[in-house]
């Protein structure tokens, strides 16, 4: 039901009908003094609102949402503390590119400055990590404010919004006039890619022997999974997925080598360094995936396909530039690389050789531990085995995450969410909720740490309240287990301030059960498989499940921070048997 | 390091000169000076920025601030443009 332009009403109306008209089913948020005038309007829109008991968890939630549902995310708080609680949810958005549209309450414009109650400068504070972000001060711009927000957030490289209202706006009278289209003069992001370097890039793709498809999370982004598979397999070449693109293509591939990077199989991370053309979509060569960077992939040329134009020769020289829309980018380049192909098709056999055999003498493993105590990498192979096919996986941050990366085989885009470039801890509870609030119907597991549950947990009594039933797997190794790997390495197992003794407090179960939750416990290997199905038969209320691991577990491969990606490691001081290898 | 200036026009916004130098701030770009003067058109405005990069860094310092939304277009204007050597485009670190 959309209102007429011309009605009159107050700022704050206007701000909930131009929401509705931006097409908001949902959002996320907090009341407080300065963003109240909007909460009246709110009771009566038909947006759901979802009260959350953090900001933060506000923010997440949105995140979670929009990864899921390819549409914005909305999450809504207060001035000053409210809306600084929103600043590491926006700094994640922009570093993992998610269409996010926050609004934030402001002081009355004429305290703006004084230092007047509640009063912060989230616009100055968040124009470092917002892709725009607006101060609004006069109620007659603030449905233009919104539609360009909408507009700004889920077009070009998606990324956060945040439209700052003071209150007096919200509580003067004012006309709604809702923008039928937005035009700004310095936003025109790139959709098709230039013809030319779509030509450069296929007949780059016929010349090389040692290709490789580096695809990042753009490729979701764009939502061009099908075009990724069509390309991959017409050229026959490997694909490596980053830590944001796992499900873009599927585990199950036989051209699939798994995730490069620091914690990166040894065949995704070996193909990318002995290739000799980087076939790459949506990635931005993070210092996460290359390594020492002077000694990346130093045979390969690269082709870089980006909808961003600053990222095109960031870190590394792009030999062929394509610019625009990841899914135009590809359906261009399908039919030009066809036709180049049949003229000249390059012999891929010895390749495919060297980096199946890779593929087969390293796959990711784990050893049990010999005490007989649960090992954390097995109790997610598990959920993965046990869960149906389309359940949505959302990590917090550290070695339970790469655990979620590396061991649960992802077949679909959409079913991963992390939190990859800011490495946010705290990430998953809230995460989880959107992502279950955009798919009521999918099994939606958190895997969190202990450490990272501690941060934001409480929104599993928003979860409880709202129905909305996410499940929740602690990996509890009672410690701050990726720093605790790095002081095992590199510090002499000195373990400065990371042991949480989180099997002694708080009491997870107990926790759940305060908050609402089925709280559920497990301490035995012989146990995991009937917990986790015992989790999976409850579906009206949030379960979370305390998997009490073994501490000394380890994330293997690693690429050490700074070093090369050709001094992989695949358990502690032992690198592949590389003079077994043809590479 | 080489001298440019850059002639960049913006949209006269409110916290339109705060993007730009946090901008460069951020990414660790040198500005040896800036000038910010009105238009024939009240609603732009322009900014004169002398920078002082390595060649490839200029292409990036362009880039980056494009992306700012209240930029509305970016011409160098001394020297002539260079062309960037191909070559990896961040020194080596530990992160």
């Amino acid at each position: 039901m959309s209102t007429p332009n011309g009605t009159s009403m107050n700022g704050a109306t206007s701000l909930v009908k131009s929401l509705e008209a931006a097409g908001v089913d949902v959002m996320f948020g907090i009341p407080g003094g300065a963003i109240l005038p909007a909460y009246d309007p709110i009771f009566d829109s038909s947006i759901r609102h979802i009260l959350v008991r953090h900001e933060q968890g506000a923010g997440h939630a949105a995140t979670g949402y929009a990864q899921v549902s390819g549409r914005a995310g909305v999450c809504i708080a207060t001035s000053g503390p409210g809306a600084t609680n929103l600043v590491t949810p926006l700094a994640d958005a922009a570093m993992d590119s998610v269409p996010l549209v926050a609004i934030t309450g402001q002081v009355p414009s004429a305290a703006i400055g004084t230092d007047a109650f509640q009063e912060a400068d989230i616009r100055g504070i968040t124009m470092p990590f917002t892709k725009h972000n607006y101060l609004v001060t006069d109620p007659a711009d603030i449905p233009r404010a919104i539609a360009e927000a909408f507009h700004i957030a889920t077009t070009g490289r998606p990324g956060p919004v945040l439209v700052d209202i003071a209150k007096d706006a919200l509580q003067k009278e004012t006309i709604f006039n809702w923008p039928t289209s937005v035009s700004l003069k310095g936003y025109q992001p790139a959709i098709a890619p230039n013809a030319q370097s779509i030509s450069d890039a296929a007949a780059l793709i016929t010349q090389s022997h040692r290709p490789v498809f580096y695809v990042g999370g753009g490729i979701i982004k764009a939502n061009a999974a099908k075009e990724l598979r069509e390309i991959a397999e017409l050229l026959g070449a490997p694909v490596v997925t980053t830590l944001m693109a796992l499900g873009s293509f599927p585990h199950s591939h036989p051209l699939h080598m798994g995730m490069p990077g620091m914690h990166g199989s040894v065949a995704a991370v070996t193909a990318l360094q002995k290739s000799d053309l980087l076939i790459t979509l949506g990635a931005r060569f993070d210092d996460r995936v290359t390594g020492k960077l002077s000694t990346f992939a130093v045979n390969a040329k690269v082709i870089h396909c980006d909808v961003d134009p600053a990222e095109i020769g960031k870190n590394r020289f792009a030999d062929v530039p394509v610019v625009g829309d990841l899914k135009h980018t590809l359906i261009a380049l399908i039919p030009a690389l066809k036709a180049a192909l049949a003229k000249n098709r390059p012999d891929l056999s010895t390749w495919l050789r060297q980096v199946n055999n890779l593929k087969s003498t390293y796959p990711l493993g784990y050893d049990k531990p010999s005490d007989g105590s649960v090992s954390p990498q097995y109790v997610i192979e598990r959920i993965a085995k046990l869960s149906d096919p389309d359940s949505i996986y959302v990590a917090g941050v550290g070695q339970h995450q790469m655990w979620a990366a590396q061991f649960v085989p992802y077949e679909l885009p959409r079913t991963w969410l992390n939190s990859g470039g800011l490495g946010t801890m705290g990430y998953s509870v809230p995460a989880a909720m959107g992502a279950k609030v955009a798919a009521p119907d999918t099994t939606v597991w958190s895997i969190d740490g202990d450490g990272c549950f501690q941060m934001t947990n409480q929104e599993l009594v928003t979860c409880a309240l709202n129905n909305i039933p996410i499940k929740v797997a602690i990996i509890n190794n009672e410690s701050l287990g990726m720093v605790r790997q790095w002081q095992t390495l590199f510090y002499e197992g000195r373990y400065s301030n990371t042991n949480l003794e989180s099997k002694r407090v708080p009491d997870f179960p107990k926790l759940a059960d305060a908050m609402g939750c089925v709280g559920l416990s497990c301490d035995r290997p012989e146990d995991v498989d009937k917990t986790i199905e015992k989790a999976l038969s409850i579906n009206d209320q949030p379960v979370v499940v305390d998997f009490r691991v073994h501490r000394d577990a380890m994330v293997w491969p690693m690429v050490a921070a700074g070093t090369s990606n050709d001094d992989i490691m695949i358990a502690r001081e032992m690198a592949p048997d590389w003079d077994s290898q043809e590479l | 390091m080489s001298k440019h200036t850059l002639e960049v026009l913006v949209e006269n916004s409110p916290g339109v000169l705060a993007r730009v130098s946090g901008l460069f701030a951020r990414r660790a770009y040198n500005i040896d000076a800036l000038k910010v003067g009105p238009t024939e058109n009240p609603a732009i405005s322009k900014m004169e920025i002398d920078v002082n990069v390595e060649g490839h860094a200029l292409e990036q310092v362009i880039s980056q601030l494009d992306k700012l939304i209240n930029v509305i277009s970016i011409k160098e204007i001394l020297p002539t443009k260079v062309k960037p050597a191909p070559t990896d485009t961040q020194p080596d670190y530990q992160n």
